[in-house]
């Protein structure tokens, strides 16, 4: 075996060729079967509203994934984001109703402090994750805990509430029947999907995925890269305390216990390789709306709470199957 | 002469001994209380601090969980507290079942034990051979004042979903119990009951998609009221001003809402004050007072709007 540089190693796995393309076509075609399945069983499915209702469901996990997709990619993952997105979301609370400001003073003040709090969070846990070459695995664990401690701490376990009307009517404000909250999700997507293919940033977290050692031998720092996943992780975090706040309204210390789960099957679903090195952020979204259409979809049906839990169990250890084979049968 | 001399002496000092650890040794209240990242039991706690400090007379310990599933750790919070030979232990027990072996070693070792919020099962009781009275609110009639808060504006035949705490929590259970109370009483159309974990963003969804479903709900019991806020929520994003919710605790977010009409109900149990009352009744046997018998229900209040 020779050794690739950085870069070579980038292209050879690249999600730009034609075997990329009909990866996310299978998952696609997957999600296209799941719509057209509900759509004949349930009246209620294809209709505007509803489109609407899926879209504002996915657009919390959605964000959630397309961080989680950069840590999965360079091999890691990030057990932390719903945890980081409550201690966010508490500090962004009490940020928005401090007294004495204007509505749009704390709006703005609240944005800076959910970010702050989740690319601190995030760079913490990429520098312990990559200075000490821990698994991060553990190390988000400990954040997991660690955010949610603090959360509660802050907050003294109470719900915040009454924030400015200019932030709830962002929450809910629709264009031509599309959230916006999803419309800033799918922007997220889409700068995702720009920064992993067309720079080398990018490119690089794909060849520490599969090969960290080459990436080193090239002359690059894989340290540095690690860290700014891990942040870029956290910043999702603290966008989707903003968003789960303009939505809801409220900050709660006890928000997104087990999104991070949620958030990692849309990455694995969506065919990323939980080893890293393999998978694309399109993918990412169209795994958020695999998990999304089936939890409203089996509710449409009229599917039992623990039927539909057992269901997407069922969809999410299919996936990393099919993944299996698509792994073995696209390799060079 | 000597002897007595000796006697008198042992006797004093003995009393002085008695009376110095008296001074320092009030009596000693292990509280264990479920999950303190719930508002509730946090409320609850710092109701119980409070009046540790107002009465001033006994000490407290006061002892958390993780989460609601934790129930293992108030299992060693019992044994701790025997070990440490505390004089009562109140529990708010996680779990009705596995928390009775353990109670029944804390009572054998001459602790007075009140069990409080949620009741401990009867069938295991018995089984034990455990004699405990329960002191709290009936979730189970305090969710029936909501839901008929409801019936009475809906009237016989009206359309209403369930959103329920967490599956196999007993709050949770017996709160879903009396809305279905509430179902059968007023001849109500119960359409769907699903759980959302307590939670709100979860409430908003499931709840949101229940409404597509069911686009002609009139009404909503939510077994909590961060769950309410979620129903709420959604009702305002779909734009329908004509259904009903009524929600549970009585926090504080949900003031505005019962207040311009959002919300139609929500049931206070003052939970500030009920670990605080427990202890008190745990004090009061622990100064030679009669046992507690049965059930000794707790206050629960409806909250309506103006």
């Amino acid at each position: 075996m020779t050794i690739q540089t950085g870069d070579e190693v980038a292209q050879a796995s690249g999600n730009f060729s034609i075997r990329t393309v009909l990866h996310n076509a299978g998952i696609g075609l997957a999600l296209l079967a799941l719509i057209l399945f509900f759509s004949i069983f349930t009246e209620h499915f294809l209709t505007a509203n509803n489109i609407t209702n899926i879209l504002t469901q996915v657009t919390i996990n959605l964000i959630l994934a397309v961080g989680m997709t950069f840590v999965i990619l360079i091999g890691g993952i990030d057990l932390s984001v719903g945890s980081v997105m409550a201690f966010a979301s508490v500090i962004a609370g009490k940020a928005i109703t401090l007294a004495g400001l204007g509505p749009f003073e704390a709006i703005v003040l609240a944005v800076i402090a959910a970010t702050a709090v989740g690319v601190v969070c995030g760079a913490i846990n990429g520098t312990i994750t990559a200075r000490w070459s821990l698994p991060s695995f553990i190390i988000t664990l400990g954040m997991l805990n660690i955010a949610r401690g603090a959360a509660l701490q802050a907050s003294n376990a109470q719900t915040i509430y009454s924030f400015p009307l200019a932030f709830e009517d962002f929450g809910s404000a629709m264009f031509y029947g599309v959230p916006v909250v999803f419309m800033v999700a799918l922007a997220l997507v889409f700068i995702a999907w720009f920064i992993l293919n067309f720079t080398v940033f990018g490119r690089l977290l794909y060849g520490i995925g599969n090969n960290e050692e080459a990436v080193r031998l090239a002359g690059h720092s894989v340290y540095r890269y690690k860290i700014a996943a891990f942040t870029i992780c956290g910043l999702t975090a603290g966008i989707a305390a903003v968003v789960y706040m303009a939505r809801l309204n409220i900050s709660s210390p006890i928000a997104g216990i087990g999104f991070e789960l949620n958030a990692i099957a849309a990455v694995i679903i969506g065919g990323t390789s939980l080893n890293g090195g393999r998978g694309s952020v399109i993918g990412t979204l169209i795994g958020a709306f695999i998990i999304g259409v089936l939890a409203n979809g089996l509710i449409l049906i009229g599917l039992s709470d623990f039927m539909r839990q057992m269901i997407t169990g069922v969809v999410i250890i299919i996936a990393v199957i099919l993944d299996y084979y698509r792994a073995k049968y696209t390799r060079r | 002469m000597k002897f007595k001399k000796f006697a008198v002496a042992a006797a004093t000092s003995l009393v002085m001994l008695a009376s110095a650890a008296q001074a320092e040794d009030k009596p000693v209240v292990g509280l264990i209380m479920k999950s303190l990242a719930n508002e509730f039991f946090q409320n609850m706690l710092e109701g119980a601090k409070a009046h540790e400090k107002q009465r001033g007379d006994y000490k407290l310990l006061a002892v958390g969980m993780q989460n609601e599933t934790d129930f293992e750790s108030q299992i060693n919070a019992v044994e701790n507290f025997i070990t440490q030979g505390v004089d009562a232990i109140v529990v708010a027990p996680a779990d009705s079942r596995a928390m009775v072996r353990p109670l029944k070693k804390a009572m054998a070792a001459g602790i007075v034990v009140v069990n409080f919020d949620v009741a401990l099962d009867e069938e295991v009781k018995k089984q034990q051979g455990v004699n405990l009275a329960f002191v709290g609110p009936d979730n189970r009639s305090g969710a029936k004042m909501a839901g008929d808060a409801l019936a009475k504006k809906l009237g016989k035949g009206g359309k209403v979903v369930i959103i329920e705490g967490n599956p196999g929590a007993d709050n949770g259970i017996q709160r879903a119990r009396g809305f279905r109370d509430t179902v059968a009483e007023y001849g109500l159309d119960l359409v769907d009951s699903r759980t959302a974990h307590w939670e709100t963003e979860e409430a908003n969804s499931v709840f949101s998609n229940m409404l597509t479903a069911h686009p002609d709900i009139q009404g909503v019991m939510a077994a909590n009221d961060s769950m309410a806020i979620g129903v709420v929520k959604a009702l305002e994003s779909a734009g329908r001003d004509d259904i009903m919710v009524v929600g549970f605790d009585n926090i504080d977010a949900v003031g505005p809402m019962i207040y311009d009409g959002r919300m139609l109900a929500t049931v206070d149990q003052f939970g500030q004050a009920m670990a605080a009352n427990a202890i008190s009744m745990a004090l009061e046997v622990v100064a030679g007072g009669p046992d507690l018998e049965g059930w000794v229900t707790t206050p629960i209040e409806l909250v309506v709007g103006k």
